[in-house]
């Protein structure tokens, strides 16, 4: 843009001392401003490109380059920039995990019982149910949680870093949020969780077969 | 070839292109986070909430080891988190209007980054797209047509005419200098809002130096200043910052479409190598999962069609991994971009993701042909905004003549005071 650009589109008169017809941008601009200019241009456009280049090494696979500048793409990537496309890919989950769940309780009486287990994971499906906008806290929450899970701690339930803290504290916090309305009148002293796996069947077009056995993993007690 | 990159200069640094598409970027996002902040306030404890199963000291943990950027965690307290909530809200609003559109978009931003690095497990891919464009928006001038900017622009001669400018930019900046000297922000953000800040001071400052006719040496004639519009006399400071604010503009939308690239080009290219897109079978998978069955029924009838899941396998990874190539020839873009639109709107009902497939209805729609985003904008004006956010003829009288696609580049009236920097510019022809 230049000064002509800023002229009143109507009216006004030309004033003695009107600027010369512009040239559009950078052209219009007077040697110093120019210069001024080009630096701009070249430090956003090396900016622009240098963040593309990160991205794409930090989505693409893991490659020579992005091995030898791990640590530069991962400064520059987390936390803002993270992102996953990974949707559905290389293959669909093919299985349901449902997190289910039990408490031990001391009842308003004083006795001590173990409640059945209760599918957590089946309640949030029946929200889902016929609902056009599924909350996240159905959708999400309890899925992603048992994720983070078993994603922080190696097959015998220990942790492997110190996110699997979190990780038992987040899913303890949210098994006694949906627990603690039920036993209003007791007490909740431990809790347990546990997954139940089951595959998909396989469709009934194809030949295929595949066990759907229903496989669990259970979790220690949790004292409250 | 000079003469062409000489061309091309004056594009990327003359005009901010693609009006049409920011604003329907802009109007997307914005529009798709106020619908879901609004669909999740009766959830919004248990999502964000200090209280809420990721409680405000599990979240604070974590944040500690990743340096994620959050307002929330400036307080626990309960009041703190509603006003968090009820600005980003208020900001998503704002932003749809394209209302003093500089400064809503960081706020909009603040509030995106905020709520969604506060609680990061309870997102999706749908959050996930939201936040990066959050980060992208602030970088374009985004409220160059159908905005209440633009109207202004047009009504008033600025974009950045009334009182509520600086208000905003001193409130802002309030907030700013209390985050700075608490020690709130990291040394990154810190740099990045206070150029965000800095940014309209320094072109009120270029416009007032212009205007007094220092910049010329024009002392003897600034007496009579005060009569003349002031737009007449910006001058070189002035043209420099709009140079560099279509230079950001410009790169901010290079960057945005290239994201959009690298989505699908990572959808499509990971599920090549999965054996379910392989033998055709993999959509059947996500109809089956409890998680993803808001209509069984419907669900049930895709699946069960052996053929029709196979086509529309191979036929999302066609999609998916063919894209970005097709962006080297109009028609063919136009078609796999309406075919992908078509089958978000699929997901979104089928799969129950209606935040993330608006999500990326909205990331797609930066690569629609701006004469189809015109007529678009036409006729949603005639049918439901006569005379209003249109900027078509019919508008009220003002000084930017009506922008259209053939109509020639009109004049910009551009700003004079702080905060604004998206003058009303009425339309630039550009667009892909």
């Amino acid at each position: 843009m230049d000064s002509n650009e800023h002229e009143p589109v109507e009216g006004a008169p030309p004033g003695p001392r009107k600027a010369p017809p512009a040239r559009p941008g950078i052209a219009g601009l007077s040697a110093p401003y120019r210069v001024l200019a080009a630096l701009a241009l070249g430090a956003v456009a090396v900016a622009a490109c240098t963040h593309l280049a990160l991205v794409f090494l930090h989505v693409a696979p893991s490659n020579t380059v992005s091995k030898r500048n791990a640590a530069l793409i991962d400064g520059w990537i987390y936390p803002e920039f993270e992102q996953n496309w990974k949707l559905f890919a290389p293959n669909p989950l093919q299985q349901n995990i449902a997190v289910e769940v039990r408490a031990q309780v001391r009842t308003g009486g004083g006795e001590l019982v173990t409640s059945g287990w209760r599918d957590l994971s089946a309640e949030d499906g029946a929200a889902i149910r016929h609902n056009p906008l599924p909350s996240h806290t159905e959708q999400n929450e309890l899925r992603r949680a048992w994720d983070f899970f078993t994603g922080s701690h190696d097959d015998n339930d220990k942790p492997t870093g110190e996110r699997g803290a979190l990780s038992e504290e987040y899913l303890r916090r949210i098994a006694l949020e949906r627990l603690a309305p039920v036993y209003r009148d007791g007490r909740i002293l431990r809790v347990q969780l546990r997954s139940a796996t089951r595959s998909v069947p396989a469709p009934g077009w194809s030949d295929e077969k595949t066990d759907t056995q229903t496989y669990y993993r259970e979790l220690p007690w949790w004292t409250v | 070839m000079v003469d062409r990159v000489r061309r091309a200069l004056a594009k990327v640094t003359g005009q901010a292109l693609g009006p049409y598409q920011s604003a329907v970027v802009r109007i997307g996002f914005a529009g798709t986070w106020l619908f879901f902040l609004l669909c999740e306030f009766p959830d919004r404890h248990r999502l964000y909430g200090p209280d809420g199963p990721w409680s405000w000291r599990l979240a604070e943990r974590l944040v500690a080891s990743n340096d994620a950027f959050t307002v929330l965690l400036w307080s626990g307290s309960a009041f703190w988190f509603e006003l968090v909530y009820a600005v980003a809200l208020l900001a998503s609003a704002l932003l749809v209007l394209g209302w003093r559109t500089r400064a809503t978009s960081v706020v909009f931003m603040v509030g995106v980054l905020s709520l969604q690095n506060r609680s990061v497990f309870m997102g999706d891919g749908g959050d996930n797209v939201i936040h990066l464009m959050a980060v992208y928006l602030v970088l374009t001038r985004c409220a160059q047509v159908w905005s209440l900017d633009a109207r202004r622009a047009r009504r008033r001669g600025s974009a950045s005419a009334g009182a509520a400018g600086p208000v905003l930019w001193g409130v802002l900046g309030a907030v700013l200098a209390y985050g700075a000297v608490t020690g709130r922000f990291g040394a990154g953000w810190l740099a990045a809002f206070a150029a965000l800040w800095a940014g309209p001071a320094l072109w009120w400052a270029a416009d007032r130096h212009e205007r007094s006719g220092a910049g010329r040496g024009e002392h003897e004639r600034s007496g009579e200043a005060d009569g003349e519009p002031a737009a007449r006399r910006a001058g070189e400071g002035r043209a420099f910052l709009d140079v560099l604010a279509n230079l950001l503009h410009n790169a901010g939308m290079l960057v945005i479409m290239a994201e959009v690239c690298l989505i699908y080009a990572t959808a499509g290219w990971y599920k090549i190598q999965g054996s379910r897109w392989q033998d055709g079978t993999a959509l059947y998978y996500p109809l089956r999962l409890d998680y993803f069955a808001p209509w069984p029924e419907l669900s049930d009838v895709l699946a069960g069609s052996g053929v029709l899941v196979m086509l529309l396998s191979y036929g999302t990874v066609a999609v998916q991994v063919a894209f970005p190539f097709t962006l080297f020839n109009r028609r063919v873009k136009n078609v796999l971009l309406a075919l992908m639109m078509l089958e978000h709107a699929g997901i979104a009902v089928l799969l129950g993701l209606p935040f993330f497939s608006m999500a990326m209805i909205a990331a797609d729609a930066v690569f629609l042909p701006t004469a189809f985003l015109v007529w678009a904008g036409a006729t949603v004006a005639r049918t439901r905004l006569p005379g209003r956010l249109s900027p078509g003829p019919r508008t009220g009288p003002g000084p930017g003549p009506s922008p259209g696609p053939r109509t020639p580049r009109p004049r910009t009236p551009a700003g004079s005071e702080p905060v604004e920097r998206d003058g009303g510019v009425g339309a630039g022809g550009a667009g892909s």
